[in-house]
């Protein structure tokens, strides 16, 4: 026993220092030990002090923006870095006169921006990443965390009272869809329509109620109707037409289709989602048809405008109010007409 | 036929020999190794522009296939990072031999065999690997494993850094209890596929003279001896035969008194005129031959539902997909073989012409998998420009070429350079068949129209 | 000639070297012959609309003749997807709710691979379609040329019993 004690002293002596004496082992070492600190190392970049905020995008169900409230302080430029951790998205922020951010995955757009007056902002995804594209969106603080609300202006259907979620139905249908060159063409040989061609009659009255109006004319019920349409067509413009088409195609065709029909990419995965994504209560399954002369020829640009600013009230319909400004609004209002009228 | 030994010149013998090269190569890769699997926890999510997914699954796949295996055999296994941790801790030095206090467990327990004096237990921790599992099972197994995980492994960045760690970690456990490089020769998934191709390489490791190695005393080249470490693959030198067990790390090399060990420049495929025996090994060229047809179905074919089965894990779908696939490896491919095989009205048992026309399989598999890395790799080797300069998706741009798009390459080529390599395994094959057949006394029929039917669905899989 | 004089002169050693010219040359011939023209009538326009979801294409096999004029129409359905058609070297990308359209003429033979080119998740590498003009030329020529060097090997083997000697011939005489 005692021996074998003898015996491992010098051997376990050498084991604490095995090799001291050798001058290559200890290079070996201390290459291996260098490279596994390098290596180690890299993760203490993430940690460094940036310049911009870093701004992760995925898709809402996963996290959505992260982070998804930024500060910003009045006239100090905000400098932001975006990538994808999965598919496309866009950079866009609400009533802002801004191009989109493109955000590709894996890879880094920078942008700057520079508030002039403080506020509260809401910046969303401008590419469409799934169905639940929309509850894609975060807040901007801009200078005072706790500002006094602005009194903005008021929608129309609050001031007035419109129910916007009762259905209405126009009781007469055209038969052919109505044309709005033949309405201008009456109108022009015709007088006393100044009324009706007012902004403030267009926006609180459907079309029905002004086809329903001229019942006492002379005009036949096709004439009758191309005169709303002309009446439509005259609150807008090509160019306010254009403007509502291409907001229409990039923020509403996946749901409502390009023609307005309802049956865009995402109807199908909606109707099949169900409760609560659509309102089941209503009897909504699908996203509304836009082209359904009952349902549009019986809302006033009014309804129309308090449905895409309020949104669906937990349907699948976001809340526009936010992102898109009033005119916007109005041009879109205007442009969902032209798929019943023909312009 | 050997055409040349390679270590015969003294500058290459050098090389060779100094542990330094070797060394270097292995600490870098086993650096990169960290690396990726760090890749996989602070790098993007998205695997196109991670570290970790370019360049194990595009570039060092690429490599491995299309050449370190065909030409080097076990070349890859010679610098593999893996089982370095626990063959440092097996030895207790990262270089060279220690002096007499710090000799190999395995030479001290070879000096303690015959002796009245019971080792300690330190010193037979090491246990040799259990005799049942001292086959290739485990391994067609993880091979397996990886395979029907891969459309998730190969796409995510995560489960790659896990799967990676996974590896690190069961090589440095085998290590602690087993002896020698057990992981390597039985539990790994890649080393499976890689012995059984490296016959086919021209590179080979064999004694020169083999009275030499008779009459040897103390055989360093498995047991070690003061200037290096036995074989860490378990293998005795003058016993090779084939490159499949042989790890090439060269420590025989090193250790052999009398300079006896040869690396050969040789043929390609010397190695199969030797007919595989054992069912292990003839397992394997199914599987690769299976998973080889069945990447090209699910990762290159049109068939979205076939994707979204096979990575939708645990779901029913894709219970279906792993059962296809296993049955495919395991039941229809050799089952189509053996039933061929019974073909044969006399000669051989059908199991003995399985084994032996298994062989056969290898040429044919190789050339499977270069047909298939071939459109893989055109497809996606503009992510390696990207990734170089931004490893980790963090926005760097370390050599300019982050911001390169992807874009495939070889247009028109790839379709007639895959055919190509389809028809030269099938022809590769089919010689091969007719060798076996004569040793075998039976006819190679069943087993070329095995690969004829094979080929034509690769053909059709991949056109 | 009989069959016995024929096998003996395949046996030969100008009769290998002829049989190994006759099967190189077929060889050479089915990989670079080119298409005979399959177009029977005037190029036709195709209009084909192509639904994009994670991780596959609606249709993902299409097929027209060589020198149609085809029109792609890419509709993504959940997320921005692309359309990269593998030789024609030409792309298309939509987001939902915005079809893209591509038109060419499809001027090369063969069967091509179409592939998303823009990242839409996980499987994004192999979102994969196949887009086939005329004949998938590398399917049957792939299948000839094996077919071919089987028989080509055969052929030329003398046999694989011991002691006995063997080739094709006799298969076929068999």
């Amino acid at each position: 026993m005692a021996d074998n004690v003898n015996q491992q002293t010098p051997s376990n002596s050498v084991r604490i220092q095995p090799w001291s004496h050798d001058w290559q082992e200890i290079i070996a070492r201390l290459f291996v030990m260098t490279l596994l600190i390098v290596v180690l190392a890299v993760p203490i970049l993430k940690f460094l002090p940036k310049e911009s905020l870093e701004v992760h995008s995925s898709q809402a169900l996963t996290s959505g923006w992260d982070p998804d409230v930024i500060h910003a302080e009045v006239g100090q430029p905000l400098h932001l870095r975006f990538t994808s951790d999965d598919v496309v998205h866009g950079f866009g922020i609400g009533q802002m006169d801004f191009s989109p951010v493109e955000i590709l995955p894996g890879e880094w757009t920078e942008t700057t921006l520079l508030f002039d007056k403080p506020g509260i902002y809401t910046y969303y995804c401008t590419r469409w990443c799934g169905k639940d594209h929309w509850r894609m969106r975060g807040t901007l603080e801009v200078g005072e965390t706790n500002p006094v609300s602005p009194p903005a202006d008021l929608p129309l259907y609050l001031t007035l009272g419109l129910d916007l979620d009762a259905p209405h139905p126009s009781p007469v249908i055209p038969a052919n869809k109505p044309s709005a060159a033949t309405g201008s063409e009456l109108l022009a040989t015709a007088s006393g329509f100044n009324e009706y061609l007012s902004k403030d009659y267009y926006r609180i009255h459907s079309p029905f109620e002004v086809y329903d109006g001229l019942r006492d004319t002379v005009y036949s019920d096709s004439e009758r109707w191309s005169i709303v349409a002309a009446i439509w067509r005259s609150n807008t413009s090509s160019e306010k037409l254009a403007e509502g088409k291409g907001l229409f195609t990039e923020n509403c065709a996946a749901c409502h289709g390009k023609n307005g029909a309802g049956d865009g990419v995402f109807s199908d995965d909606l109707e099949a989602q169900g409760s609560p994504a659509m309102d089941d209560q209503h009897g909504i399954k699908k996203p509304a048809s836009l082209n359904d002369p009952s349902s549009i020829l019986g809302a006033s640009p009014a309804i129309l405008q308090g449905k895409i600013t309020r949104g669906g009230m937990g349907t699948g319909m976001p809340m526009w109010g936010v992102i898109f400004t009033e005119d916007q609004i109005w041009n879109l209002v205007a442009y969902i007409y032209s798929f019943i009228f023909i312009y | 036929m050997t055409l040349t030994s390679i270590n015969n010149h003294p500058l290459v013998n050098k090389l060779l020999t100094n542990r330094w090269p070797q060394f270097i190569l292995q600490a870098l890769l086993l650096a990169a190794f960290l690396f990726t699997i760090l890749s996989g926890w602070i790098g993007t999510p998205v695997g196109s522009h991670n570290f970790g997914i370019v360049f194990l699954w595009i570039t060092w796949w690429a490599l491995l296939i299309l050449v370190a295996v065909p030409f080097f055999g076990r070349g890859w296994c010679s610098i593999c990072p893996i089982p370095l941790p626990g063959e440092w801790l097996q030895r207790g030095n990262l270089l060279g031999k220690k002096s007499e206090a710090g000799r190999s467990q395995v030479s001290k327990a070879i000096d303690g065999i015959g002796s009245s004096e019971a080792p300690s237990p330190q010193e037979t921790i090491h246990r040799r690997w259990p005799r049942v599992f001292r086959n290739i099972w485990l391994q067609n197994g993880s091979f397996l494993l990886l395979g029907l995980f891969s459309p998730i492994i190969l796409t995510s960045p995560q489960v790659t850094a896990v799967v990676l760690a996974l590896m690190l970690v069961l090589a440095f456990a085998t290590s602690i209890f087993f002896e020698r490089r057990s992981f390597c020769r039985y539990l790994c998934p890649v080393s499976g596929f890689i012995g059984l191709y490296s016959q086919v390489s021209p590179l080979e490791l064999r004694i020169r003279n083999k009275q030499d190695c008779v009459t040897c005393l103390g055989k360093p080249c498995y047991n070690g001896s003061t200037t290096g470490y036995g074989c860490p693959w378990g293998v005795f030198p003058a016993g090779l035969q084939k490159n499949t067990n042989c790890g090439l790390c060269l420590e025989c090399v090193r250790v052999c008194p009398k300079n006896n060990i040869s690396i050969n420049l040789r043929s390609f495929a010397t190695d199969l005129e030797r007919p595989l025996t054992r069912m292990d090994e003839a397992y394997k060229s199914f599987i690769m031959l299976g998973s080889a047809m069945t990447y090209a179905a699910v990762l290159l074919g049109p068939w979205g539902a076939l994707k979204l089965h096979s990575y939708a894990v645990f779901t029913p779908g894709w219970m279906v997909y792993a059962v296809a696939f296993l049955g495919l490896n395991l039941a229809i491919l050799p089952g189509l073989m053996f039933s061929l095989m019974k073909l044969n009205p006399k000669g051989a048992s059908p199991r003995a012409s399985f084994t032996a026309f298994s062989t056969i399989l290898i040429p044919l598999g190789l050339m499977f998998w270069l047909a298939f890395s071939l459109s893989f790799l055109a497809s996606n080797v503009s992510y390696i420009g990207i990734s170089l300069s931004d490893p980790l998706g963090w926005g760097w741009n370390l050599i300019g070429t982050a911001g390169l798009g992807w874009r495939p390459i070889g247009g028109f080529f790839i379709q007639p350079l895959q055919v190509l390599s389809l028809v030269g395994g099938l022809g590769w094959s089919t010689q091969l068949a007719i060798k076996m057949a004569k040793v075998q006394n039976v006819s190679p029929l069943p087993a070329i129209i095995f690969c004829l039917l094979t080929t034509l669905i690769m053909l059709w899989l991949i056109t | 000639m009989n069959p016995t004089n024929l096998r003996n002169f395949i046996a030969s050693r100008t009769g290998k070297q002829l049989a190994w010219i006759l099967i190189i040359s077929s060889g050479l011939l089915i990989a670079f012959a080119p298409l005979p023209d399959f177009s029977r009538s005037a190029p036709q326009t195709h209009f084909i609309r192509i639904e994009a979801n994670k991780f596959a294409y609606q249709p993902a096999q299409l097929h027209v003749n060589p020198g149609d004029i085809v029109t792609i129409e890419l509709a993504s359905t959940d997320v921005v997807h692309g359309l990269y058609l593998d030789s024609y070297d030409l792309a298309v990308q939509s987001d939902p709710g915005q079809t893209a359209t591509l038109t060419f003429i499809a001027d090369k033979t063969g069967s091509f691979r179409f592939r998303c080119n823009i990242t839409c998740g996980a499987l994004h590498p192999f979102m994969i379609g196949k887009f086939t003009v005329g004949v998938n030329q590398w399917l049957y020529r792939g299948w000839s040329l094996a077919i071919l060097i089987v028989f080509g090997i055969l052929a030329s083997t003398h046999g694989w019993r011991r002691n006995n000697t063997f080739n094709i011939i006799s298969i076929v005489q068999k």
